[in-house]
């Protein structure tokens, strides 16, 4: 169906995916953050940076970011095609929540890296 | 109740600015339905009243109109049934307004014929030209027969929050009827259908508010259509291609 290479098709089954993915994956961060790790110590910069370099849980950090945002820009851009028909507009509205996830996701995983590899202690 | 006050929303594009009122004091009978309220209003007090109407039976779907705020057929609606003197009767949402309470259908019927609302067959010459009936079995028609019993009001289409915000959209009654056809056995345009469907203002852009299915006056769901069909396009795949229509009944 469609020639294009990312029909509607494709990227409602990304939203969906995404989105029962977040679901899952929240469920688990709150249940450690919270439930296992009592909150007090969860929110602690030395816990807090342990996870982060923890390669399970870093791991499943870096997922959650790429899940989230990928949802949720893309949740954005249903919006905003909602406000407008026009072509340009549909286009740049394609055109800025990429990139914008793409930015997002480049500076979230800057951070994840930074607390792997030094630059923060 | 001995009268009833009817409210009519007036407006005639061509030369009002906004819409007004204009109350009406009609007499009231058993079994008077808003529609005959209209018409005596129009017929003795005021005939430039604008609307509607046809079988007055709720078969041809020609007087929807919002009653006391909540779209419904005029013909098919009681007075009694409200349960208030008070009646306000204005357009449908979603349609240009022609004049008062008759509304503009053009772009509603352009969406459905977009979709291909007919049998879909490759062999034209055969399906022109029949020798027999196309075999569907009873649980085959069951899939489907809800959606046939489509009137064309536009009530669904008039309350569907997708359609006033998405003019591309093609509303629940167009995408309903896209399943009905999609999913007949006799039927080889499914992949034509899913791929007009396909874009980021077609199926995908309903957002499941189910408004539709609660106004359908014919108890059609189309948002069960729209979730059903969106089955189809998420696979990426009709139930059938060209030529895999079911086959003429021989003996
Ligand atoms: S689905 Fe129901 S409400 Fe919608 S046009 Fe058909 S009969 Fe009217």
């Amino acid at each position: 169906m469609g020639d294009k290479i990312m029909t509607e098709r494709k990227i409602m089954m990304i939203q969906y995916v995404t989105g029962i993915l977040s679901v899952f994956l929240v469920s688990v961060h709150l249940l450690y953050q919270g439930v296992i790790v009592p909150y007090e110590k969860a929110i602690s910069f030395s816990q807090v940076l342990s996870l982060y370099r923890h390669i399970f849980y870093g791991s499943m950090l870096e997922i959650l970011l790429v899940v989230i945002l990928v949802h949720g820009f893309n949740g954005l851009r249903i919006i905003l095609l909602e406000l407008n028909q026009s072509q340009d507009w549909s286009k740049a509205v394609d055109i800025i929540t990429v990139i914008a996830t793409v930015v997002t996701i480049a500076y979230g995983t800057r951070t994840v890296i930074l607390a792997v590899f030094g630059g923060v202690s | 109740m001995s009268y009833v006050k009817l409210v009519v929303q007036r407006y005639d594009p061509e030369r009002d600015e906004k819409p007004r009122f204009q109350e009406y004091i009609v007499p009231y009978r058993k079994g008077m339905t808003v529609l005959d309220a209209i018409l005596y209003a129009r017929d003795y007090l005021d005939h430039s009243i604008g609307v509607r109407f046809s079988c007055r039976m709720a078969s041809c779907g020609s007087c929807g109109m919002k009653i006391n705020g909540k779209p419904a057929l005029a013909c098919y609606t009681q007075v009694s049934e409200l349960g208030t003197e008070r009646i306000v009767v204005q357009p449908m949402d979603n349609f240009p307004v022609i004049k008062d309470l008759a509304t503009d259908f053009e772009e509603f019927f352009e969406k459905h014929k977009e979709l291909m609302p007919y049998l879909v067959r490759e062999d034209r010459a055969e399906q022109e030209n029949p020798k027999s009936e196309y075999l569907m079995k009873p649980e085959e028609l069951e899939r489907i027969l809800q959606f046939t019993y489509c009137i064309k009001c536009g009530l669904c289409y008039s309350v569907c929050p997708t359609v006033g915000t998405d003019k591309l959209f093609p509303g629940p009654q167009a995408i309903a009827q896209a399943y009905r056809y999609v999913e007949d056995v006799r039927d080889e345009g499914g992949e034509t259908r899913l791929n007009i469907l396909d874009n980021p203002h077609g199926i995908w852009r309903c957002h499941f508010a189910g408004s539709c299915s609660a106004v359908c006056p014919k108890g059609v769901d189309p948002a069960l259509g729209i979730q059903l069909l969106r089955r189809y396009v998420m696979r990426g795949k009709a139930p059938r291609k060209k030529g895999e229509g079911s086959k003429p009944f021989t003996k």
